[in-house]
């Protein structure tokens, strides 16, 4: 207790000191507190920025590894495509070249310097060569490999374009050839060069040729003995004939003709086809030709009513190199078709000389049905005649004006035509008085 | 004296039509159906025409013509070849082994026959 008591004492008369001292320590307390507390509220701050930041960071890693997942996947799909891609790279180029080895035509590719490129199979066989020793070689000098002497010849050294053309490799071997520009946007980067083997086609084509030659010749000896006896009946050779006999003979006769000119012209394309077309060719004049064709014709005309015009050319004029029975052929089909599908109007012949380009210039002009525009293309082709034209004749063969195109080509001219449905035609026919290539083809006979 | 007339001519028809018009005009007519028989006649008959078929049985037209020519009796008769086809390498065949005129049957009427004969024998 004593204790206690001194204590107390002791504390009594330390109290000022302590509260002052106290009083001092609280505030210094405070501050410390203070700043103690303004320390951990910054410190919170910071914490809480650092979180915030720490928080942005992990979004930004976040949102980056998933651009970085997309990126991947596209990646990834990428060198799928690219694999896939080659893949079907791969495989087209083995399936086309699967084509060109198995193509059953021979094909021949050259770049644009005229290199040869590469060849198939199918041309190794027609032309029995080893590849390797041919690839590589300019065209000029494959000249020099014998068997394809005559192909380099037909394709010319500048390998021009052509079409079909027909080149007899061996008495077994007919080939068809042409030329097809290889493009790249336009721009040439090679030529390929087709063979096809065409030797059954001409075959068949010379069978056909030959049993339509045999059937017409055999036609004509029974149509000839009808056409004479007819004839002498109604000369009265044989005895009187009442007026009705004379016209059931008269259209009999007829009938006929018309059979005979059928046969005529059947046998005329068998010649084209055949190729021994042309054969008396001469330096003629080309007026009087056409003078003896046209006046019949012109007769013809009149009786039917239509005015028949002719303008021929005066003066001297040179002399053609032509087949005079073919040239007259072609004419006679031209005008003929000008009469007969002109129902009223006029026909208009004319022939001139062009100076300038040496050759004369044959129109026929008609104001006749005309040829309808769809039609017009086929208007040279055999067997072809326009719905119209049927309807206006019902007879004609559909071979005059394929006849009359393959005489004036034979004879080195050009032959076409302006027409409109309704209105009339103009049938135009150049004839060169001499013409290299006409020249080569006459050789060729 | 009538002039006569040879035909040789394989087609039966044609023979009757020609003889019946050639009777017609006076001429006196002899026929035959092929070559073979043809030059026979020739030689018996003597004719001052001859009517020449080209394509006929055991003998054709050229052969005939060929024959005439080594014949010194037959080489002047006059021929007129009476061709079925008209191929222009056929007529000029038959101008060179002598013939005087042709004819194509379906391009001519009994009439111009006729007119032919007349031009060569009158």
């Amino acid at each position: 207790m004593k204790k206690n008591l001194n204590e107390k004492t002791k504390m009594k008369r330390l109290e000022p000191g302590i509260k002052e001292f106290s009083e001092m320590g609280r505030e210094k307390e405070f501050k410390e507190l203070d700043r103690i507390a303004k320390m951990l509220v910054r410190r919170d701050f910071e914490l809480l920025q650092i979180r915030e930041r720490r928080e942005k960071e992990l979004k930004e890693l976040e949102e980056r590894t998933k651009q970085l997942t997309e990126s991947r996947t596209i990646l990834l799909n990428i060198l799928e495509d690219v694999e896939e891609a080659r893949g079907s790279a791969e495989e087209e180029r083995d399936k086309t070249l699967a084509i060109i080895e198995n193509f059953p035509e021979g094909l021949l590719l050259f770049d644009k310097e005229n290199n040869l490129v590469s060849i198939n199979p199918k041309t190794r066989d027609f032309f029995k060569i080893e590849p390797k020793e041919l690839i590589g070689k300019n065209i000029t000098d494959l000249t020099e490999v014998s068997v394809l002497t005559s192909l380099i010849k037909v394709l010319g050294k500048e390998i021009e374009g052509i079409y079909q053309k027909e080149l007899e490799l061996k008495e077994d071997l007919v080939l068809s050839i042409s030329t097809i520009p290889v493009l790249r946007e336009k721009e040439k980067i090679g030529t390929l060069v087709t063979l096809r083997d065409i030797t059954r086609d001409k075959i068949v084509e010379r069978l056909k040729t030959e049993f339509v030659s045999i059937a017409a010749h055999q036609l004509r000896t029974p149509l000839s003995a009808i056409k004479w006896t007819i004839r002498m009946i109604l000369d009265g050779d044989v005895g009187e004939i009442s007026k009705e006999q004379r016209d059931f003979l008269d259209k009999t006769y007829k009938s006929n003709e018309r059979m005979i000119k059928l046969i005529n012209d059947l046998l005329n394309v068998t010649r084209i086809e055949e190729g021994r077309f042309l054969y008396n060719i001469q330096k003629q004049d080309i007026i009087e030709i056409a003078k003896r064709v046209i006046d019949p014709l012109k007769e013809m005309a009149q009786r039917k009513g239509l005015k028949f015009e002719i303008k021929f050319p005066k003066g001297r004029m040179p002399k053609v190199d032509v087949d005079s029975e073919k040239i007259s052929l072609a004419i006679q089909n031209l005008v003929d078709n000008a009469i007969h599908y002109t129902k009223t109007g006029s026909v208009r012949v004319s022939l001139e000389f062009e100076k300038e380009k040496n050759q004369f210039l044959f129109s026929v002009q008609d104001t006749g049905i005309g040829i309808p525009k769809a039609q017009q293309k086929r208007i040279f082709s055999r067997f072809f005649r326009t719905a119209t034209a049927i309807r206006a004749e019902t007879e004609g063969t559909g071979l005059g004006l394929f006849i009359a195109k393959n005489i004036i080509e034979a004879h080195g001219g050009k032959i076409w035509f302006e027409s409109e449905e309704g209105k009339g035609s103009t049938f135009c026919f150049s004839l060169p008085v001499r013409k290299k290539e006409f020249e080569e083809f006459i050789e060729g006979f | 004296m009538a002039k006569k007339v040879l035909i040789i001519e394989d087609e039966e028809v044609m023979i009757n039509l020609l003889e019946r018009k050639l009777s017609q005009e006076g001429y006196k007519v002899e026929t035959a159906r092929d070559g073979e028989e043809g030059l026979g006649k020739m030689k018996k008959e003597k004719p001052d025409l001859v009517l020449l078929d080209i394509i006929m049985p055991r003998k054709g037209g050229f052969e005939v013509m060929e024959e005439m020519q080594k014949d010194k009796e037959l080489r002047d008769i006059p021929v007129i070849v009476i061709s079925n086809s008209g191929q222009p390498v056929e007529l000029d065949k038959a101008k060179e082994l002598g013939a005087q005129d042709w004819l194509i049957k379906t391009e001519f009427d009994p009439q111009e026959v006729i007119e032919k004969v007349k031009n060569q024998i009158g």
